[in-house]
């Protein structure tokens, strides 16, 4: 089995031996290009097929993508999306994540090249959900679902191939972690008792794509409480670590993902995702000395560094940067999502 | 019976941004370099700040911070900072 390499005017083509699965895993690897996994072969028609989802010139440049340079064309996102698997419809929402990722305040370079474990994770809100497929409920982070699977691999394959963001030559992640395979959800607008997260912050557009680039969700649970403190305390509790590095980086956000039970809790009190976020910016708290004692650097606001050793430091230097959204199912279990810190989350239409 | 797939790479391009401003130097002036505890991160630094004074005829120094284990030097690493140096033509 192999392969010849021809160039044609716009894109570059292999020419496989045969259509045997194992030849394009074989082949990729000998390049250095997949992320472990099986690959859905990139065959012209199919390419084609994807960029038929969108009105636009298949050469037409997104974005350039740190740190290899290498630009997200219509055409080279539509064949990564191929290969993750990805349904034709669900291009749209492939190019609107890449758009948001080519956002400077995304701080793409960094987010691909440092040593930290960070992966963007992608969140899908309104009527895409629905039309396209996702789920915003149980098991939402996983496994099991083709769009949330595969439009969440179709990104890590383009920060791979495109980005350059290949662990060693690219990507200093020490350990990396599993959502650098795949990491998309859907926001449940249906059990949500607040308006849409992109609503919040101004984007007023029938389905967008909210992009935040942090760690694995960090789980938290509460079976018991019928008031909405003692659950944000669990919450509190899973933010205040000096692991991440939001500890040491003052103006990274979080992500507060909670449940519908968990939202309907505070709802039912009269809070609104705002008194969620107050509430964890005055609890998620510990005392500056015990972060000068652990850290030889920290990257705080003016501030926090006049404060005394026994003052409480919030886990973040303002609380509009607590984003609290809805999603999962059933079961009483809520998670937060921390940043790399050095990296502003971003929401585009789709 | 052959196959035909597009590669998953796209065309690298030259990223155009806009430079910061210099600053412009005067004598007495100080340039630090800081380096943020990454692994061979003071060692390049160094070498960087090594460069920019013969540049410039500056003097070098280096300060310390809090005290850190000793580590040995890396002769790995400063040989490919040095090929790289010379590679690219740096100072």
């Amino acid at each position: 089995m192999g392969e010849n390499v021809g160039m044609e005017s716009q894109s570059q083509f292999l020419e496989l031996s045969d259509e045997d699965p194992d030849t394009i895993y074989e082949v990729f690897e000998k390049h250095g290009w997949g992320d472990g996994l099986p690959l859905v072969a990139p065959t012209d028609k199919r390419v084609t097929e994807m960029l038929s989802y969108i009105e636009a010139s298949p050469e037409e440049v997104l974005t350039v993508l740190p740190p290899r340079g290498g630009s997200a064309t219509y055409r080279s996102v539509a064949v990564n999306a191929v290969l993750a698997g990805c349904k034709p419809e669900y291009f749209p929402v492939v190019v609107a994540a890449v758009k948001a990722l080519g956002d400077q305040r995304i701080n793409l370079r960094g987010v691909n090249t440092t040593t930290h474990p960070v992966a963007p994770l992608l969140i899908v809100h309104g009527r895409a959900v629905d039309e396209f497929g996702f789920n915003s409920g149980l098991g939402v982070f996983g496994p099991g679902n083709r769009a949330n699977a595969t439009v969440g691999r179709a990104i890590r394959l383009i920060l791979l191939h495109i980005a350059g963001a290949v662990p060693g030559p690219g990507d200093a992640s020490t350990q990396g972690q599993p959502s650098k395979y795949t990491y998309c959800i859907a926001e449940n607008q249906k059990e949500n008792p607040w308006d849409s997260y992109p609503v919040t912050i101004g984007v007023n557009s029938e389905s967008a794509l909210t992009v935040h680039c942090g760690e694995n969700p960090h789980n938290f649970h509460d079976m018991e409480s019928e008031n909405i403190e003692r659950i944000l305390d669990k919450a509190a509790s899973a933010m205040t670590t000096f692991g991440v590095n939001n500890a040491c980086i003052s103006g990274g956000e979080w992500f507060v993902i909670l449940c519908p039970e968990h939202a309907a809790t505070a709802f039912d009190q009269g809070w609104g995702r705002e008194d969620v976020s107050e509430y964890l910016f005055e609890k998620a708290r510990m005392p500056a000395g015990h972060f000068r004692e652990q850290f030889n650097l920290l990257a705080w606001a003016d501030w926090m560094h006049s404060l005394s050793d026994d003052e409480l430091v919030p886990m973040t230097q303002q609380v509009e940067n607590i984003k609290v959204l809805v999603s999962g199912g059933a079961g009483k279990h809520s998670c937060v999502v921390p940043s790399w810190g050095m990296t502003r989350s971003v929401t585009v239409p789709i | 019976m052959n196959m035909k797939i597009h590669s998953p790479e796209g065309d690298l391009m030259d990223e155009v941004v806009e430079l910061s401003s210099t600053t412009p130097l005067f004598s007495g002036g100080k340039i630090g370099v800081l380096e943020n505890g990454k692994p061979n991160a003071d060692l390049l630094l160094t070498k960087i700040a090594e460069g920019l004074a013969g540049r410039i005829d500056a003097k070098f120094s280096i300060t310390t911070g809090k005290a850190k284990e000793l580590m040995l030097l890396q002769h790995a690493i400063l040989k490919l900072l040095e090929c790289l140096q010379r590679k690219f033509n740096w100072f």
